[in-house]
């Protein structure tokens, strides 16, 4: 797994990165087809979210303030706060499968 | 205003495309990638996971640049990505995030599964540069012509990560490590991901596959060999 932006960051980021694949993987093959309801679509999400948060939450957060930290001490925040006003990126699609 | 788009069909199943896509940093081909983290990252109400990721890279200049046209060969990039495993859909934009007056280039990605169960892969890029002083379209065309001939070289790397992720698959083990997340689906998937022949990186360097060699073949998991790669590198 590649560094962080941040030396100091670089053992959180390994350790999350390693807990968000083992979690990704699974989720890119849910067991349910593509043809479903909203409501257990809404469902889909929620489960797969409460199953992050059990697994990953905890150093997600630590890793995520330590990059968050360090992305204002480098003045990174205005570069992207920037990038976001001057050159929005599209919006994410939407579901437009028939 | 310049364009390129190509598309490229893989034999593999969409999920393993879309994991290696997520995953191809580091590869052995990718020493340009200084950093890449995570800044955002959410599972939207309808299952979407969307992701940011803030990315730097190195760079060179070419010879007939300006003095002063660019203060550091390095420069961020920011990756925005949607997961749709329901739809069975990825789409991934990056930009640079500085150097803009001189030269903004954006990528967009969508892999998306085929009817027939192979994964398709369509890439557009665009190159805008507004520095003027009659340097606007060589600015351009230079990046185009070094966004192509990197193209390969990213191919390669991607296919590396391809190939250890269709390897993992063949195992018992996921990733070098039994997942309690793929445990109700994993004989299913184990069926479907056969290798293809198509990606193959030829002519890995001596270096790389001393290296590789140097691990144990079967039973590594590709976090160490990553890990491998990473001492070597």
């Amino acid at each position: 797994m590649s560094s962080s932006l941040a030396e100091e960051c670089t053992p959180l980021k390994r350790k999350y990165d390693a807990c968000f694949n083992a979690w990704f993987e699974g989720y890119l093959e849910p067991a349910v087809s593509a043809s479903i309801t909203p409501a257990q679509r809404t469902k889909f999400s929620q489960e797969k979210a409460a199953e992050f948060e059990q697994s990953c939450g905890q150093v997600w957060r630590e890793y995520k303030d330590c990059v968050q930290r360090a992305v204002k001490e480098k003045g990174l925040d205005v570069l992207l706060d920037q990038a976001r006003v001057e050159n929005p990126l599209k919006e994410p699609p939407t579901d437009s499968r028939s | 205003m310049r364009f390129y788009t190509q598309s490229f069909l893989y034999d593999d199943p969409w999920s393993i495309v879309s994991l290696a896509y997520l995953l191809r940093y580091p590869n052995p081909y990718s020493t340009h990638i200084l950093s890449c983290d995570v800044i955002s990252r959410e599972v939207t109400p309808s299952g979407s996971l969307l992701t940011t990721r803030l990315i730097l890279k190195t760079g060179s200049l070419p010879r007939w640049a300006p003095k002063g046209m660019i203060q550091r060969g390095e420069s961020w990039v920011l990756e925005e990505s949607e997961v749709d495993p329901l739809g069975k859909v990825m789409r991934c934009t990056t930009k640079n995030l500085d150097h803009v007056k001189v030269m903004r280039v954006e990528e967009h990605i969508h892999i998306r599964q085929t009817a027939d169960g192979k994964t398709l892969q369509t890439t557009e890029a665009m190159f805008m540069s507004g520095f003027g002083w009659g340097l606007t379209k060589k600015i351009e065309n230079y990046g185009l012509a070094k966004f192509k001939a990197n193209l390969q070289r990213s191919r390669e790397g991607f296919a590396v990560i391809l190939n250890l992720i269709r390897q993992s698959r063949m195992q018992p083990m996921t990733m070098g490590a039994p997942n309690s997340f793929l445990l109700s689906h994993r004989s299913h998937s184990a069926m479907e991901s056969k290798p293809s022949t198509q990606h193959e990186a030829p002519g890995n360097d001596s270096g790389r596959d001393d290296a590789r060699q140097g691990a144990p073949p079967a039973r590594t998991g590709i976090w160490s060999r990553w890990k491998t790669w990473l001492r070597s590198g």
